[in-house]
């Protein structure tokens, strides 16, 4: 409601579009090529750029894009095609392929493991998602609110610059049950440890913890960013109805925020499903598979049982498990929309 | 702001090139160049690697321009190496094997056959004591030259073995039962203490709070039980497999099995043995014995030598406990084996180096360190003698060899996937999760994967 009533002030912050300025400048000088190519084919033709103009570049467009395309098809799309086909298969790597229809699809369906995984995987995402967002959300916006310290700021990327592995490695020998300073704080603090990475309770909220503490100060800069995008005037405007820190935060500031949220949280819920490093590197699945998350199962089905096909059966479920998450978040969140404008 | 981006991509795609040409080029380095060749051999064990080192460069000396490289690779990732190797035509020669992954390997023609080389050379399969059935695969062929043998034993500090009041005939003599364990389970529990000094069979013990476990880790997912439940619940006549080669079911679902598991899991509900997952991974048995976690624990023969080596710690090695019947022990031994690569450039280089290796002359000067118990009786004897200079008492496996304590360990297919499936459910049962309905799944899921050859 207070978004509607600052018409005036969002035309600063979007210029006017590029297209209309090229429109301008590009009709006057190039009058005579647009009246021949409109004449042959006016569906086709653009108001910017003749025809003629478009096929002269055309060569120098195809060798400019020729590698992007060459890079594109080498290793996105057949990649995928050939994993489609062996998802089929029946592929132990050191034989040819043996076509076997849906048998792995019928395997699958019917793999406790399979549904056990993809459980655990939605849990760990649901943890890593829900926290991984509010945490950033908070630290941002105090950053935003309460320092102007870019010494501040740079500390909280810090954990984002540690690579995975090394991040869940030194997590491992903190949350050790005999060795590690976490446990031993807890126990001269309760009398008792906690097996963090080594029961089946606390696997995966252990492993989602270490996951938020990665990506925590990346996700929080992205949101500062958005901050810095809403104009001061708003919470000024805010401050002068009388609405107090929290009000504004909850009515003024998240609001505003929700393309980047969105985006925020559908990289977080990509970048969850995809959780494999931190896994191999602690728990490697275990206990008890309470850890076992879909890419550590395919993993293991593929490189130590060497059971390709069924392993592309797997990916491929996820995949489209993946792309139905993102085109269900975006449609629900309308992330193309901002309510600045 | 598209061209851009298509420059970078360029750039990007020549980085990977670059990259791609510049790996490839590594992995060529060590084929044969120009008169001189190099063989490849690949060993899991780091100090096998070291110790095969001597007969290396005997080979080399009796083999003028043959050079032998040994390369190690941890076992986590050793068998994903191979594999990778075999796909991109850049395997080693030969390599050390698991009875594990043999039936993957030689049923998808990715190991040479030795019976050819065997009868042409005349070798004498008959110097092995042990392991050479281990290695014939379902065509009735030998794969592999047997490396070593192993056993289990029981390792436990001296000191605190006599100052729980016992000597060392009464560890040698123990007996074990399903039921209540014998005197292993009554000497297991006099053993443990808990941090205000109380034994385990007296009032007042605390189970939350113990100093020293009196027994090691036998709750542990493994589903051989090598070195944990398979030395107790083998002498009430139990064995893993329907047949002792190629079975096609797995017997967990057997009453004696499934009563000694119940014995396994009371030990750690009592706190006389640790819980699963209580000591990482990175935490071995040596560490457990020598920090003085755990007062005794069996463990297996290839680390009777690091065992003795603890400085400041008396360890003494004991036999597996006697059954029910108070006279039969049963030990399980296995056996790798020495393979050569069916894509090899140089078989009879290889096979060479493979018999070598399995010549009285290698094995007795490899097995010095006491690393690798060898299959050869003559070399085990020398190696046992060397040791023996130097404090390792290796006696206990050497009498169960002589006294046919040992049975070798069955070879099956599918290992990778068995151990898969079933070390969750060992961790499960183990950490209290599931109850007996485990072994019943358990069971059908070996009869499940061992169908699957």
């Amino acid at each position: 409601m207070v978004v509607t009533s600052q018409g005036k002030l969002t035309t600063p912050t979007t210029p006017p579009s590029a297209a209309v300025t090229t429109t301008a400048t590009d009709l006057g000088p190039t009058p005579h090529a647009r009246k021949v190519r409109s004449a042959r084919k006016p569906g086709r033709s653009t108001p910017t750029r003749s025809a003629a103009a478009r096929r002269r570049d055309l060569p120098a467009a195809l060798v400019l894009i020729l590698p992007a395309v060459a890079g594109f098809a080498v290793f996105f799309a057949y990649p995928t095609l050939r994993g489609i086909y062996l998802s089929f298969t029946d592929f132990h790597v050191l034989t040819p392929p043996q076509w076997v229809g849906l048998a792995n699809f019928q395997q699958m369906f019917g793999d406790d493991v399979f549904w056990h995984s993809l459980l655990v995987t939605v849990y760990f995402v649901a943890l890593s998602v829900s926290f991984g967002t509010l945490i950033s959300l908070v630290t941002a916006v105090v950053l935003h609110r309460v320092t102007r310290s870019s010494l501040l700021r740079g500390v909280i990327l810090l954990p984002f610059l540690i690579s995975n592995v090394i991040a869940a490695l030194v997590w491992q020998w903190m949350l050790d049950p005999s060795l590690g300073i976490v446990n031993s704080v807890l126990k001269h603090l309760t009398g008792h440890s906690i097996l963090f990475l080594g029961s089946g309770g606390w696997a995966i909220p252990s492993l989602a913890a270490i996951s938020v503490w990665k990506w925590m100060g990346y996700y929080a800069l992205l949101i500062f960013a958005g901050l810095q995008t809403i104009p001061s005037t708003i919470y000024e405007a805010g401050r002068v109805d009388g609405a107090s820190e929290t009000q504004m935060f909850r009515r003024l500031t998240v609001p505003l925020l929700r393309p980047i949220l969105v985006m925020v949280v559908v990289l977080t819920v990509i970048n969850s499903f995809q959780v494999f490093d931190i896994v191999q590197v602690t728990t490697r699945g275990g206990p008890a598979n309470a850890s076992n998350v879909l890419q550590m199962y395919i993993y293991d089905k593929a490189f130590r049982q060497f059971d390709f096909g069924y392993a592309a059966t797997l990916s491929l479920a996820l995949f489209a498990l993946l792309i139905t998450v993102t085109f269900t978040q975006l449609r629900l969140a309308r992330a193309n929309e901002s309510d600045l404008t | 702001m598209k061209r851009i981006t298509g420059v970078r991509k360029t750039v990007a795609l020549g980085a990977t090139l670059t990259l791609a040409a510049v790996l490839s080029a590594c992995s060529n380095g060590s084929s044969s160049a120009g008169g001189s060749k190099t063989l490849n051999w690949w060993t899991w064990d780091d100090k096998q690697a070291a110790a095969y080192k001597v007969c290396a460069t005997d080979f080399e000396k009796a083999n003028p321009g043959v050079t032998v490289k040994i390369t190690q690779y941890n076992v986590a990732d050793y068998f994903t190496k191979l594999t990778a190797g075999f796909v991109a035509g850049n395997a080693p020669d030969a390599f050390q094997n698991s009875v594990q992954y043999f039936q993957a390997y030689a049923s998808q023609h990715q190991l040479l056959p030795l019976d050819d080389f065997i009868s042409k050379d005349k070798f004498d399969l008959s110097r092995f004591s042990v392991g050479v059935n281990a290695w014939k695969f379902t065509d009735g062929k030998q794969y592999a030259l047997p490396l070593d043998w192993a056993a289990t034993g029981i390792y436990y500090n001296e000191d605190a073995l006599k100052k729980a009041g016992y000597a060392e005939k009464d560890v040698d003599s123990m007996t074990w039962n399903p039921d209540d364990g014998g005197t292993l389970g009554k000497m297991i529990a006099h053993m443990t203490i808990d941090d205000k000094g109380r034994r385990g069979d007296e009032k007042g013990f605390d189970k939350s709070h113990v100093k020293t476990y009196g027994y090691g880790e036998v709750a542990a997912k493994d589903f051989i039980g090598q070195t944990t439940w398979s030395p107790l619940v083998d002498t009430t006549g139990w064995r893993l497999g329907d047949k002792s080669s190629w079975p096609t079911v797995f017997n967990y679902d057997d009453p004696q099995f499934v009563k000694t598991m119940h014995w396994i899991r009371s030990l750690t509900d009592k706190g006389f043995a640790p819980r699963i997952g209580q000591f990482t991974d990175s935490v071995s048995d040596v560490d457990l014995l020598s920090s003085g976690k755990v007062a005794m624990e069996s463990a297996g023969s290839w680390e009777a030598a690091t065992f003795v080596k603890v400085p400041g710690l008396k360890v003494g090695i004991a036999p597996t406990p006697y059954g029910p019947d108070g006279k039969t022990r049963a030990v399980l031994s296995n056996s790798n084996g020495n393979n050569i690569w069916a894509g090899t450039k140089n078989p009879d280089l290889a096979w060479k180096w493979v018999s070598y290796m399995g010549s009285e002359a290698c094995q007795s000067k490899a097995s010095q360190t006491g690393t690798f118990f060898p299959s050869i009786p003559a070399s085990m004897d020398a190696s046992a003698k060397a040791l023996a200079t130097k404090g390792v008492d290796l006696s206990v496996f050497t009498d169960m060899m002589k006294n046919k304590v040992l049975y070798p360990s069955p070879v099956y297919g599918n290992g990778a996937a068995l151990q898969d499936a079933l070390e969750p459910l060992f961790q499960a049962y183990f950490a209290g999760q599931k109850g007996d309905s485990v072994f019943t799944e358990m069971q059908s899921k070996s009869k499940q994967l061992l169908a699957k050859n």
